[in-house]
């Protein structure tokens, strides 16, 4: 690195230019709006944000494409198939966010990247002198990053559906761009990305350090349903079986499908509807970000 | 004007600060010296708030830190040069810092310019050597113009030129009336840039006094003389109060006599002088005199000269 080059010029500090004349009446403040200008400026700044959020893009497009033509293929579907009835916005929604199961995990991985890469490289140290009361800087971060991921994942949906259409014309699966409830399954379907980003930032936030966060992140969201499901099969216990419906992978499921169906209990088997899953979702993030929020306060940083 | 009052800040059983008290005056610079883990970048920390004092307080201008209603154009601080994201460049860095407090693109490109980041402003601060490390983190310090600049080893990765830059900028800050405190672990550095200096070692404060009286202090009355006749001239300089040791064939070190009385004594008995030398370097011993009991990682045997 050659700063030698640069470094003759300032040796005299007395520079007007340094050190400009100082009027306290026109300075300006640390303010709220400041604080989401900066975490935008931040987002917008890194490398792995731009690479997260494209993959999130790629994978959602991806698989709604790949989904739309092998469904007639998979299922049977065609002229003189006993199943040749034609799909519908259900079955349609099912394809367009055929991507989410994965991409949902790298919204987990960004989110917690997005706080642990902040204490890993030492950053946090700067924000929090920037606002020393924290608070603004927790909220604006989480209000940036969560805005931001809602945006791509809901543009992602929405040129998966774009991107999808031939394949689901050509399998008879039909949607209609009008209809309410179709666009209620993608936003919750770029609801259910930004959640999951901000579960996995709460998580983050805790633990501190990025491969701790990022395991706990898609530990939560991937794994413990999987190794839910497995106790559930082998023990066919009713409780266990409800857990899992309460995890943020299944209740997030609930919000993007269309007409996700009714709420019941059933034989002790709790089943949520859209908006019980939302709230659930919901819930999972709101705790964990009280309780980061809670811990960056207090904690030194 | 920076306040510190009975601050103490434990980990677990040990106090890295242990009843601290001292004051850091606009239009001064104060050197905050001491060992590694004397406890100067915790006190630096606790001022600003990253870190919470068990007991004690500190303010800023009248204020704690965080009640400021633009800390940053209140304190500008440097903790230490790791404190920004590598992955960003230094341009979006301060940008990012500024939009916090409006501070615009025209003031982050004034303090790139002031601290000579210009060629590697886009760049990522992954690839910075410590050196450029140190120029941004003295950058941010700078962006909201504050009245009052912490900077902790500011000097530290920084080439000569880079020192000098940092020492000027100190004293040029300090004449416009701003309080500026900055810590280093080099005696040498201190004594050429600050006005006042506070000692600290192992969490407590061991002298907080005019960099005059401590230099004063640490002035010896050695005298060191070279001479082929050294065993001639050494009876000859020996009188009550006066110490003459060999450190060398031709080597004397005089305690007790003017190097003028050595040299009227050498002319007047023939004797040939190669040097005679005033020995007043001796502001690293006065300094290791201070903090020798307080000194965390201790060399089992290495000279002083090794460690300071």
């Amino acid at each position: 690195m050659t700063t030698a080059t640069t470094t003759t010029e300032p040796t005299g500090p007395a520079t007007p230019a340094g050190v400009p004349a100082r009027s306290h009446a026109t300075l300006s403040r640390l303010t709220f709006g400041g604080i989401l200008r900066s975490e935008w400026i931040k987002i917008r700044s890194l490398r792995s944000t731009f690479w997260c959020y494209l993959f999130i893009v790629i994978i959602n497009v991806g698989f709604a494409a790949l989904a739309s033509w092998l469904v007639g293929a998979g299922r049977g579907r065609g002229p003189g198939s006993a199943l040749s009835t034609a799909g519908g916005p259900a079955e349609a929604i099912g394809i367009i966010t055929a991507g989410l199961t994965l991409s949902v995990l790298i919204s987990a991985v960004l989110g917690a990247l997005m706080i642990t890469g902040e204490y890993g490289t030492g950053m946090i140290k700067s924000t929090l002198t920037a606002d020393p009361r924290r608070f603004g800087a927790v909220f604006g971060k989480v209000l940036v990053f969560g805005i931001s991921s809602f945006v791509i994942g809901l543009v992602s949906l929405v040129v998966a559906a774009l991107v999808a259409t031939p394949g689901l014309n050509h399998n008879n699966v039909s949607f209609d761009w009008s209809d309410g409830q179709f666009w209620l399954a993608l936003i919750g379907g770029a609801g259910y990305i930004a959640l999951v980003g901000l579960i996995s930032f709460g998580l983050g936030a805790i633990i501190r350090s990025t491969a701790g966060g990022i395991a706990a992140g898609i530990g939560l969201v991937f794994i413990l349903p999987i190794i839910g499901t497995i106790f559930s099969a082998l023990t066919s216990v009713a409780w266990i079986t409800n857990l899992i419906a309460f995890l943020p992978s299944n209740a997030g499921g609930k919000i993007y499908a269309y007409g996700a169906g009714t709420s019941s209990v059933k034989d002790g088997l709790i089943t949520l509807d859209a908006t019980q899953g939302l709230l659930v979702l919901l819930a999972w993030a709101v705790v964990l970000l009280a309780i980061a929020t809670v811990t960056i306060k207090r904690r030194d940083a | 004007m920076i306040v510190a009052e009975n601050l103490t800040k434990r980990y677990g059983e040990r106090a890295a600060l242990d009843n601290v008290s001292f004051e850091v005056k606009p239009g001064l610079v104060t050197g905050f010296l001491g060992p590694n883990g004397a406890g100067k970048s915790t006190t630096m920390r606790l001022i600003v708030g990253l870190d919470r004092a068990t007991s004690g307080d500190v303010t800023v201008n009248g204020k704690h830190y965080s009640q400021h209603r633009a800390p940053l154009r209140e304190v500008g601080v440097l903790l230490d040069a790791k404190a920004v994201h590598r992955g960003r460049s230094a341009f979006d860095h301060l940008l990012a810092m500024g939009a916090t407090h409006g501070i615009g693109k025209k003031r982050v490109e004034e303090v790139i310019a002031l601290t000579g980041l210009e060629s590697v402003a886009k760049k990522r601060v992954g690839g910075f050597s410590l050196g450029m490390g140190q120029r941004l983190g003295i950058a941010a310090a700078l962006l909201g113009d504050p009245d009052t600049l912490i900077l902790d080893e500011p000097v530290n990765g920084l080439d000569p030129e880079g020192v000098v830059w940092v020492r000027n900028l100190a004293r040029h800050l300090a004449r416009e009336g701003r309080t500026v405190f900055l810590s280093s672990h080099l005696m040498s550095e201190m004594a050429q840039t600050a006005d006042h200096i506070i000692v600290l070692g192992r969490g407590k404060v061991i002298a907080d006094e005019p960099v005059q009286t401590i230099l004063a202090r640490a002035k010896g009355d050695g005298v060191r003389v070279r001479t082929p006749q050294a065993s001639q001239l050494a009876p000859l300089l020996t009188q009550p109060e006066v110490t003459v040791t060999g450190t060398a064939a031709d080597l004397l070190e005089v305690h007790g006599l003017a190097s003028s009385r050595i040299g009227e004594i050498a002319a007047s008995a023939g004797v040939v002088l190669h040097e005679l030398t005033p020995l007043d370097g001796s502001l690293e011993d006065a300094y290791m005199a201070l903090t020798a009991d307080d000194v965390e990682y201790r060399t089992t045997s290495a000279a002083p000269e090794a460690i300071a």
